[in-house]
């Protein structure tokens, strides 16, 4: 079977591209999903302040920006061997949660919703959130903007900016906030909770009620047998903020749990001469190859790996919800890769419980919440749980505190090995002896894709604004038999 | 009639902050009474936010097209981008299904939407500047959209001749 490298010229041609390689008898022997990587970056943060990566790494992700300055702002405290006060600290997580909701809300109804409301053979043209309102009713609509938009107001008044944050300081934040503000963030934060419940009873309603999606989600296709990591507080639940990070095996044992700043004793990257990205596995395993189960250092990050890593939830709506999706799904931990979407909205619950409970808590207003740093900086790692995985934000700097590296590990570079196993399984499901189902097999494998929600080629703003997805299946002499791919 | 001008862009991707800083031309050639000018990095349902109560918005971004030359400046409108809204993207919806969700929700969403889309070379390598032929480009744009808002009434300040 040919080998094909990757030139740097053919990546242009789209953002996302997957390569399936047929063999001589016309079946699937192997896929490989290419994202183009960003060029450059460490190279950009080279030699300026580190106190202003917090808001120059916001801008790698246009969705997601609030995880980068979280982790980033939790570095340069790391730089600086600052301490924040309890406030500082309670006030970043109450941002923090606001965030998650808002990025749950929007991928929950925008991207899930569709393939569950509609179904996966709906037509494309029907299967997006105007397609969810059309089915489920335009008050729904009106809901999903009306609770992103009182997340996204809690982020503007704590982060100091509606679009990207500055509030991050080293050893604290900017500015405190006031008791209107609390007020307001609380009966925010109460309308948040019911929300999320709601949104769990539609999941009920009309995914878990449904047979066929119920088959869909624990078939075969959509299964994977990987390790698990997630970030979790001291009673080992899950904290999107703050805590040590856990890793458990394919059957739920814990095989890890390190502080932030030992990560690169965990984790491993391994390359491949066709990807500029790269493949993160677990070090105690060792890279195994693209394989699933214990002997493979194959690890998932995100939603469901969050939930399999934790033994619970903190809030106790959010444990009720937890505990049924376990119970449902056949006990811990859960490999079905569909299971992300519905792990999404258990966290969704939480999310909204810990930001009431946060803009409750009198301390929240509390005016002391910075500690000035006084030791000489020199290196420093902060992690968060950003709403697509674990995000690791490392930068060294010399005794001024002026970068000198960054290494970055982004959530989904942590799923780039899975995603390529479950396209592949897809892939081997729906093209047999040469011939392909040409407008399934796009659809299944974007279901996959749409569960691990990637986030890297999605930074740019270049208009049709979204990322195009191309499918190239070739024979074993890397002839092209078809592309499919999106239409723009 | 409310006018917005609403440049895109993340302004650390090199031709991709093409926008925000055709945006940042304008703020300075009109005054805020006739027309407000905000430059954004934000994408998807937030762009929502910024447009609802404006009678009309002209939208600035840059495209990367098939056959494009590089510093070409596109009039467009969301009509032209119907076919894409079929295909969800993996991260968010794009403009034209926020456009179109906030229509069908009831929101006060402009009752004109002009988009100019420059076509750009480079929008994954982290730099602050535009590439060179993009950079050239933009004393056009800047005119191109200017002559929009002309068409509607819409005079620089001191009725400078732009």
């Amino acid at each position: 079977m040919k080998r094909i490298t990757i030139d740097p010229i053919t990546r242009l041609e789209g953002h996302g591209r997957i390569e399936i390689f047929l063999d001589d008898e016309g079946n699937v022997a192997n896929s490989y999903l290419q994202v183009p990587e960003f060029r450059g970056f460490e190279k950009f943060c080279e030699g300026r302040p580190v106190e202003e990566l917090p808001r120059i790494t916001p801008r790698i992700c246009g969705v997601c920006p609030s995880a980068h300055h979280m982790a980033s702002t939790k570095a340069v405290d790391a730089v600086f061997h600052a301490d924040p006060p309890p406030a500082a600290k309670k006030l970043r997580e109450l941002y923090y949660s606001a965030h998650m909701c808002h990025s749950h809300i929007a991928h929950f109804y925008a991207l899930a919703a569709p393939d569950f409301v509609l179904g996966p053979d709906a037509d494309p043209a029907q299967r997006n959130i105007l397609g969810v309102i059309a089915k489920v009713g335009i008050g729904i609509g009106g809901e999903v903007i009306k609770h992103r938009a009182y997340a996204q107001d809690i982020q503007a008044v704590i982060g100091g900016k509606a679009t990207h944050s500055v509030c991050g300081l080293p050893g604290g934040m900017s500015r405190p906030i006031t008791e209107e503000e609390r007020k307001d963030f609380e009966e925010k934060a109460k309308s948040m909770v019911e929300f999320a419940k709601f949104s769990l009873k539609l999941f009920d309603d009309i995914v878990l009620a449904n047979k066929d999606y119920m088959n869909l989600i624990t078939g075969d296709i959509y299964t994977m047998k990987s390790y698990y990591m997630g970030m979790v507080d001291a009673k080992n639940k899950v904290n999107f903020y703050d805590g040590n990070i856990r890793v458990v095996d394919p059957e739920g044992k814990e095989i890890a749990k390190f502080k932030p700043a030992d990560y690169l004793d965990y984790i491993g990257e391994h390359t491949e001469p066709w990807s500029y990205l790269k493949f993160p596995f677990l070090k105690r395993v060792g890279w195994k190859g693209f394989t699933e189960g214990k002997e493979s250092g194959v690890y998932r990050v995100a939603p469901l790996a969050r939930l399999n890593a934790a033994d619970g939830m903190a809030t106790p709506l959010a444990q009720e919800a937890y505990e049924k999706m376990y119970q449902t799904l056949g006990g811990k931990p859960v490999h079905a890769t569909l299971a992300f979407h519905w792990a999404r909205l258990v966290e969704l619950v939480y999310a909204a419980e810990r930001l009431l409970e946060l803009s409750q808590d009198k301390e929240v207003t509390d005016p002391n919440i910075r500690t000035i740093p006084t030791a000489t900086p020199d290196e420093g790692v902060g992690v968060v749980e950003a709403p697509r995985g674990t995000l690791y934000h490392h930068y060294k700097t010399d005794d001024k505190g002026v970068v000198e590296k960054v290494n970055l590990i982004v959530a989904t570079v942590q799923n780039n090995p899975a995603m390529n196993m479950s396209i592949k399984k897809a892939a081997q499901k729906l093209i047999t002896k040469g011939k392909a189902a040409t407008e399934g097999l796009l659809n299944m494998v974007e279901m996959a894709f749409r569960a691990y929600d990637p986030c890297l080629a999605c930074a740019t703003h270049s208009l049709p604004g979204q990322m195009p997805l191309e499918v190239i299946i070739r024979d074993p002499q890397g002839n092209i038999l078809e592309r499919l791919s999106r239409k723009l | 009639m409310k006018t917005l001008v609403l440049g895109l862009g993340n302004p650390i991707l090199s031709d991709d902050s093409v926008g925000l800083r055709i945006a940042e031309e304008l703020k300075t050639l009109y005054n805020e009474q006739e027309v407000t000018v905000m430059a954004t990095d934000i994408a998807g349902l937030g762009l929502l936010d910024f447009m609802l109560g404006y009678d009309k918005v002209i939208i600035i971004d840059s495209i990367q097209t098939k056959k494009g030359r590089v510093g070409q400046v596109y009039r467009l409108d969301a009509q032209d981008f119907a076919t894409t809204r079929h295909a969800a993207s993996p991260h968010d919806v794009n403009l034209a299904t926020a456009l179109e969700l906030g229509k069908r929700l009831g929101l006060a969403i402009p009752q004109e939407i002009v988009i100019f889309a420059i076509e750009a070379q480079d929008v994954t390598t982290f730099s602050e500047s535009l590439t060179p032929e993009v950079e050239q480009a933009i004393p056009k744009a800047v005119q191109i959209v200017a002559r929009e808002l002309d068409g509607r009434g819409v005079k620089g300040k001191n009725d400078k001749q732009i």
